[in-house]
C-alpha cells in the first residue's frame, strides 16, 4: 500500500480509536482504573499525533476531500450507493455512506478536539482520581470524543445528525456522572431534552432539504440552492446544541457535571459543534436566513453577558461566558463571516479550555468550593495556576495582542460590514466580557482570603498544571498574526471596517476592565445589587427564562398528557370497552328472560314469530 | 425438506414431547424447551445468512421445467419454499418460504423466543404446562411468518395468539390479572375474528388461499377491470384487515389492552407477545393487505395516518404519566407501532422498508425491556417506580442495559430503532408531512421525557427508602439479555444487513404501490 493510501484511512483510524477504548472500558476493564484510564487517553492522544500529521502533512489542500473506507449504512430499494448527484429515481431509492471528510475545515477541527481532549483526560487524572466512577468517566470520556469527531468528520448530514445525537447523548452521561446527586441527574435529563427539541429542526430540516435536492451529501447540497426554511430549520440544531437563544438554559446547568468535562464539553468542543456545522453548510443559508441567525446570535451574546455578570459560582460565570461567545460566533456566521467564526471558535476552545481547567484546579485546591466570594486572595498560594487563568481571562476579555483580542476584532469587523446595529451589540457584549472577568479574577484571586478554605489551599500537582500551561501559551500566541491560523482560514481584511473594529472593542475592552477594577477593587461583597437594584436581580435569576419554560411546558405538554392520560383511563377503556361489556351483558340479561325453560312462555314466542314471518311474507 | 419447517418444527416437536414427560422432571422442561428455541435460532441465523435471491428488479428466467409456482417463487423472491397438500377439499396447502421480510421476521422471533425461554424462571408453579405453551407460541409464530397459504398463516398466528390467554390468566401477577385476560381475550379475539373474515373473502375472490397465486392475480389484473373484483370489494376487505390486524396491533383507539396486558402477563409471555406476536398484524398488513388489495388500500390509508397519529402522539403523552414501569414500556410500545403504521401508510418503498426495520428493531427492544422489567419484578414484587428510587448503585449491570433499553427506545442512533425510525421519517414526509413533523416531535421530544423521567427516578438519584434490597444479574442469567443487545446494535450500526434483505421484497412493495392515482405516475 502506498504512502497516499494509508493517509487515506487515517482520519477514520482517528474517529475509531476512542470507540474502540469506550467498548473495551465498558465490557472488559471496568474494574482497572488505571488501565481504562491509560486506554482512554491513549486512544485520544494517538488521535492527537495522527491529526498534527494530517494537519502539517495536508495543510489547505483542498483537492481530494473523500477518505477511505467509504461504508454504506443502509440502502433501500435498489439503491446500491449514496451518489452525491440526484438519481432519477432519488426519491425511492436511497442509501447512506458513512465516510470520513479530510479537508482543511475539518483537519483543523479534528485537531482542536484530539488537542483540547488530550489536554483533559491528562487533567483529569488527578481530578478524577478519588471518584468511584473512575472507568465509567474515562469510557464515557472515550465515547464522547468518537462521537464529536464523528460530527467533525461527517460528509453527509444524516451521518452528521447521527452523531449528533450521539453528542447529546455521552453529554447526557458526562454530565450526571454523578448520578446520586439529584442536581446532576436532573442537569442531564434537561440538557439532553433541549437538546432533543433542536433536534427536531435540524431532521426536518434534513428531510426537507432530501426532499428539494434528492440528496443529503453536504459537498452537493453546497452546491444548489435550498429554501430559507431548509436553512432555519437546520439553524436549529445549532440552536439546540450551541445552546442559543431561546434554548440555552440547559448549558449553565450542565456546569454540575466534572469540572474537566465542562472544559471539554460545554466549553470547547460539543457546544462549538453548531458553529462548526453552520460553517460546514454555510452557502445553503440565503439572506434572510442569514440575518436571523445573525440577530439569534446578538441576542445570544448580550442577554448571556448581562447575565454573566451577577453570578457566583465560578463555573456559572464561565458558563455564561460560554454562551456569550457562542453568540459571538452564531452572529459572525450570520453576518457572512463563516472563517472569522471559526478563527474565534478556535482561540476561544484554547483559553475557554483553559479558564475552565483553571477554575477546576481553584475548585480542586478549595475542597470544592466553587462560590467566588467564599474565595479570595488566592494568587498567594496558587501562583501559577492564578497566572494561567489571568491570561485565559485577559485573553478572553480582548486584551491587545493576546488570542481572543484578534479573533474578535475578525467578529466586529464582520458585524461592521454588514449590520451597525449588530456592530453596536458586539462591542457592548466586548465591554462587558471585559468586565465580568475583571469582577471574577479581583473577587477569586485579588483581596483578602474570605474563608478557611482559600485560606488553606495549595498549588495543584504537576499534572494539572501541564495543561494549564500548555494552554496558556496558546491562548497568548494562537491569534498573532505570524501563526498564521487566519491566514489559513482565509481571513479577508476590509480595512475601513477593520479600523473601526480594532478602535471600538480596544475601547470597550479597556471600558470594562476599568470599570470592573473601579468597582471590585477591595470589595467584600458585591456592591452591584445595591446600585442597579430589580435589574440586577434579574440577571441574577436569568431573567427568568427557566421559569418561563417551566410554566409553558406545564400548561402546554404536561397538561395535554394529563388529559390524554385521563381520556385513556376513562373515556377509552372506562366508557368505551366497559360499555361494550355492559351491552353485551345487559343484552346477555335480556336474553335470558327469555330462555324461562317457561313453556308458555315458549309458545307465546312461537306465536310471535309465526305471525311476524306471515305479516312479512303477506304484506 | 425446507429448513424452515425445522425452525417451526422444533419447537412444536419439543412441545409434544414435553407433554409426555412427568411434571415432576423441572430440570427437563427448561433445558428442553431452552434447546428447541436455540436449535431454531441457529436454523434462522443460517437461514438469513444463506438467503440471497436475484434482485427482482429483471425477472428471472422461468426454470424450464416446474409447476406454476415455483415460477411464481422465483419471479416474487421467495426462497426455502416447501408445499405439501393439506386439506384438498378446500384447496389448502401447508406452504412456506420466505422472502427479505419473512425471513429477517423470522430471525426477530428466533431470536425473542430463545431470550425469552431464558427468562421464564420465575415460573414456579406448573412449569410443564408453562412450557409447553410458549413453545407453542414459539412454533405457531415462527410459522406464522413464513406460510405462503393465508389460511395456514392464519392458523398459525393463532396457535400462537391463544396461550397468551391462558398464560395472563393462569402465571399473571397483580390483582389486575383477571380483568386484564379477560379485556386482552375480548379484544385480541374481536380483532382475529374480523381478519378471519377478512382472508374468507379473499379466498371467495381468488379462489385459492396461496399468497403467490393470489398476487400473481393481483399483479395481472392491477389497474383493469377485468377479472378484477371491484373497488368497493376491495374496500371492505381491506376495512375488515385494517381494524382487524389493527386491533391485534393495538391501533388507536383499540390499544388498551395492551398496557393492562402486559402489566399482568407473566415476563416470557410479555416479551413474546409484545416483541414478536404483536408484529404480525403489522407483517398480515403489509404482505397481504397492501399488495392484493391496492385500491382498498388507498381509500384506507390516509385513515390510517390519522389514527396512527393517536398511537404517536397521544400514547407517547400517556406514557409520561405512568408510574409503573410496565405501563410505561407497554405505552411506549404502543406509541412505536405507530411508527410502522405511518411507514405502512405512506406507501412508499422507503417507508415500508422502514416499517419492516422498526418491526424489527421493537421486536428486540420489547423483548429486552419487558424481560428486564420481569427480572426486576421477580427481585422487588413491585414495578412502581415511586418505591424504586437509585437502583443504578446496587444494580449496575441490570442499570446499565435498562439505560440502554431505554435509550434505545427514544430513538437514539447506534440502536436499530433509529436506523428504522429515520427511515419511516424520510418514506412518510412526501406523503404526509404535517404527521410526520408531529411524529419526529413525539418521537425526539416526547419519547425522551418519558424515558428519562424514568432512568431519572428508577436508576438515578439515591437509593429510595422504600426500595427493596435487590441482586443484580449474575452470570449466566446476563446471557438473553447481551444477546438482544448485541443485536440491537448490530443492526444500529450496520443496518444494511436487514435493508439488504428486505430490498428482496421490492415485488410486494411495487405492487401495494398500484393503488396511487394515475395521475401521480404520468407525471413523473
Amino acid at each position: 500500500m502506498s504512502k497516499e493510501q494509508i493517509i487515506r484511512f487515517l482520519p477514520t483510524i482517528v474517529l475509531l480509536l476512542p470507540l474502540i477504548s469506550a467498548a473495551l472500558i465498558l465490557l472488559f476493564t471496568q474494574r482497572y482504573r488505571k488501565l481504562s484510564a491509560g486506554l482512554s487517553t491513549g486512544a485520544v492522544a494517538i488521535g492527537l499525533g495522527i491529526s498534527i500529521f494530517l494537519f502539517a502533512s495536508q495543510g489547505t489542500d483542498n483537492s481530494e476531500a473523500g477518505s477511505d473506507p467509504k461504508f454504506t449504512w443502509l440502502s433501500i430499494g435498489l439503491a446500491q450507493n449514496d451518489s452525491p448527484l440526484p438519481t432519477a429515481s432519488g426519491q425511492e431509492n436511497f442509501a447512506l455512506d458513512i465516510q470520513s471528510l479530510n479537508d482543511p475545515l475539518s483537519r483543523l477541527m479534528l485537531l482542536i478536539v484530539t488537542f483540547i481532549g488530550t489536554l483533559v483526560h491528562v487533567f483529569s487524572l488527578v481530578y478524577m482520581r478519588k471518584d468511584k466512577g473512575f472507568s465509567r468517566y474515562f469510557g464515557a470520556l472515550s465515547f464522547f470524543v468518537f462521537s464529536m469527531l464523528g460530527i467533525v468528520l461527517s460528509s453527509n448530514l444524516v451521518m452528521m445528525f447521527i452523531f449528533w445525537e450521539l453528542v447529546g447523548v455521552s453529554s447526557y452521561l458526562l454530565i450526571s456522572h454523578w448520578f446520586e446527586k439529584p442536581a446532576a441527574a436532573d442537569a442531564g435529563k434537561k440538557a439532553f431534552v433541549t437538546n432533543r427539541i433542536g433536534d427536531v429542526g435540524f431532521l426536518l430540516g434534513i428531510i426537507l432539504i432530501w426532499q428539494q435536492t434528492s440528496s443529503v451529501n453536504i459537498a452537493y447540497i453546497n452546491s444548489v440552492e435550498i429554501s430559507t426554511l431548509a436553512g432555519l430549520l437546520i439553524f436549529c440544531g445549532a440552536i439546540g446544541k450551541s445552546a442559543q437563544f431561546p434554548l440555552h438554559v440547559w448549558l449553565p446547568d450542565a456546569m454540575e457535571g466534572p469540572t474537566p468535562v465542562s472544559a471539554l464539553i460545554h466549553a470547547a468542543t460539543m457546544v462549538a459543534a453548531g458553529v462548526y456545522m453552520l460553517c460546514r453548510v454555510f452557502p445553503i443559508f440565503t439572506d434572510v436566513a442569514l440575518v436571523t441567525i445573525a440577530w439569534i446570535g446578538a441576542i445570544t451574546a448580550l442577554l448571556a453577558a448581562l447575565m454573566a455578570i451577577q453570578q457566583n459560582d465560578i463555573k456559572r460565570i464561565l458558563a455564561y461566558s460560554t454562551l456569550s461567545q457562542l453568540g459571538y460566533m452564531v452572529m459572525a456566521v450570520g453576518c457572512g463571516g463563516a472563517e472569522a467564526a471559526m478563527f474565534h471558535l478556535t482561540t476561544h476552545a484554547a483559553f475557554k479550555a483553559l479558564l475552565f481547567l483553571g477554575a477546576g484546579a481553584v475548585i480542586y485546591a478549595c475542597h470544592h468550593e466553587q462560590d467566588i466570594w467564599n474565595m479570595g486572595g488566592l494568587r498567594h498560594n496558587l501562583s501559577r495556576t492564578s497566572i494561567t487563568f489571568i491570561i485565559g481571562a485577559l485573553a478572553l476579555a480582548g486584551f491587545p495582542l493576546l488570542s481572543g483580542f484578534f479573533s474578535k476584532d475578525a467578529i466586529l469587523m464582520q458585524a461592521h460590514l454588514s449590520q451597525k446595529p449588530l456592530f453596536i451589540i458586539g462591542v457592548i457584549v466586548a465591554g462587558l466580557t471585559a468586565f465580568y472577568m475583571m469582577r471574577c479574577v479581583l473577587v477569586a484571586f485579588f483581596g483578602k482570603a474570605r474563608t478557611d478554605q482559600a485560606k488553606e489551599a495549595h498549588e495543584v500537582p504537576g499534572e494539572m498544571l501541564l495543561p494549564l500551561i500548555i494552554l496558556a501559551l496558546f491562548s497568548v500566541f494562537l491569534g498573532a498574526p505570524q501563526i498564521g491560523l487566519a491566514d489559513f482560514l482565509n481571513l479577508k481584511e476590509v480595512k475601513a471596517s477593520h479600523h473601526a473594529a480594532m478602535i471600538w472593542g480596544t475601547v470597550a475592552a479597556a471600558v470594562g476592565l476599568i470599570g470592573g477594577y473601579m468597582i471590585y477593587r477591595n470589595a467584600d461583597k458585591d456592591p452591584l445589587p445595591a446600585k442597579l437594584g430589580a435589574v440586577s436581580r434579574w440577571m441574577r435569576d436569568r431573567f427568568y427564562f427557566d421559569e418561563l419554560y417551566a410554566f409553558l411546558n406545564h400548561w402546554t405538554q404536561e397538561k395535554l398528557s394529563f388529559a390524554s392520560d385521563w381520556f385513556d383511563r376513562w373515556i377509552i377503556a372506562g366508557l368505551g370497552v366497559k360499555g361494550t361489556s355492559g351491552a353485551v351483558d345487559v343484552t346477555g340479561c335480556l336474553i335470558r328472560l327469555f330462555q324461562s325453560g317457561n313453556l308458555q312462555t315458549y309458545a307465546l314466542l312461537t306465536v310471535i314469530g309465526l305471525l311476524g314471518i306471515l305479516a312479512w311474507i303477506l304484506f | 425438506m425446507s429448513p424452515l419447517t425445522y425452525i417451526m418444527g422444533l419447537p412444536l416437536a419439543m412441545a409434544l414431547i414435553l407433554a409426555v414427560v412427568p411434571s415432576e422432571k423441572r430440570q427437563f422442561f427448561r433445558w428442553g424447551a431452552r434447546m428447541a428455541t436455540l436449535g431454531s435460532l441457529l436454523l434462522a441465523i443460517y437461514v438469513f445468512s444463506a438467503f440471497d435471491p436475484p434482485i427482482t428488479d429483471q425477472p428471472a428466467p422461468l426454470p424450464a421445467q416446474g409447476t406454476e409456482e415455483s415460477a411464481l417463487e422465483n419471479e416474487y423472491g421467495y426462497k426455502f419454499t416447501q408445499r405439501v397438500e393439506w386439506i384438498p377439499s378446500l384447496n389448502i396447502h401447508y406452504y412456506v418460504g420466505v422472502d427479505g421480510i419473512g425471513i429477517v421476521m423470522v430471525l426477530m422471533a428466533a431470536l425473542v423466543a430463545f431470550a425469552a425461554t431464558c427468562c421464564a424462571q420465575e415460573i414456579r408453579t406448573r412449569e410443564k404446562e408453562f412450557y409447553i405453551l410458549l413453545l407453542l407460541m414459539t412454533g405457531g409464530i415462527l410459522g406464522a411468518f413464513m406460510s405462503l397459504d393465508i389460511f395456514l398463516m392464519y392458523f398459525l398466528h393463532e396457535l400462537a395468539l391463544v396461550p397468551t390467554f391462558i398464560m395472563i390468566g393462569v402465571w399473571g401477577r397483580g390483582q389486575d390479572k383477571d380483568f386484564a385476560a379477560y379485556k386482552i381475550t375480548l379484544y385480541l379475539s374481536l380483532g382475529a375474528l374480523l381478519t378471519l373474515a377478512g382472508v374468507i373473502m379473499l379466498y371467495l375472490q381468488f379462489g385459492t388461499f396461496s399468497l403467490l397465486s393470489m398476487m400473481d392475480h393481483a399483479t395481472q389484473f392491477a389497474g383493469t377491470e377485468a377479472g378484477a373484483f371491484s373497488a368497493t370489494e376491495q374496500n371492505v376487505i381491506f376495512a375488515l384487515l385494517m381494524f382487524g390486524l389493527g386491533i391485534l396491533v393495538g391501533l388507536w383507539p383499540f390499544h388498551t389492552w395492551a398496557p393492562l396486558g402486559y402489566g399482568a402477563a407473566p415476563t416470557a409471555t410479555a416479551m413474546m407477545h409484545a416483541g414478536v406476536i404483536k408484529k404480525f398484524g403489522l407483517f398480515m398488513l403489509i404482505k397481504v393487505a397492501l399488495p392484493l388489495l391496492p385500491q382498498g388500500a388507498q381509500t384506507w390509508l390516509p385513515i390510517l395516518a390519522l389514527l396512527c397519529l393517536g398511537n404517536i402522539l397521544y400514547c407517547g403523552l400517556v406514557a409520561m404519566r405512568q408510574k409503573d414501569l410496565n405501563l410505561l414500556i407497554g405505552n411506549s410500545s404502543v406509541a412505536h407501532m405507530g411508527f410502522v403504521f405511518l411507514g405502512i401508510a405512506s406507501v412508499t418503498t422507503i417507508g415500508l422498508t422502514g416499517a419492516v426495520m422498526v418491526m424489527v428493531a421493537h421486536g428486540l427492544l420489547a423483548g429486552l425491556a419487558f424481560g428486564l422489567s420481569g427480572y426486576l419484578y421477580s427481585q422487588a414484587r413491585t414495578l412502581d417506580m415511586e418505591k424504586l428510587q437509585g437502583l443504578l448503585a446496587s444494580m449496575p449491570f441490570w442499570g446499565t442495559l435498562m439505560i440502554m433499553a431505554l435509550m434505545a427506545g427514544c430513538g437514539l442512533p447506534g440502536f436499530a430503532n433509529f436506523a428504522g425510525e429515520l427511515t419511516v421519517f424520510f418514506g412518510a414526509w412526501k406523503v404526509y408531512p404535517v404527521i410526520t413533523t408531529i411524529g419526529i416531535w413525539s418521537a425526539l421530544v416526547i419519547g425522551a421525557v418519558y424515558m428519562l423521567r424514568a432512568i431519572r427516578t428508577l436508576l438515578h438519584g439515591m437509593k429510595g427508602e422504600q426500595t427493596p434490597e435487590v441482586e443484580d444479574l449474575k452470570h449466566w442469567q446476563r446471557l438473553p439479555y447481551a444477546l438482544l443487545v448485541a443485536v440491537l446494535l448490530l443492526f444500529g450500526f450496520y443496518p444494511k444487513l436487514i435493508t439488504d434483505k428486505i430490498s428482496k421484497s421490492n415485488a410486494t412493495f411495487e405492487q401495494a404501490k398500484k393503488g396511487q392515482t394515475p395521475t401521480e405516475e404520468a407525471t413523473e
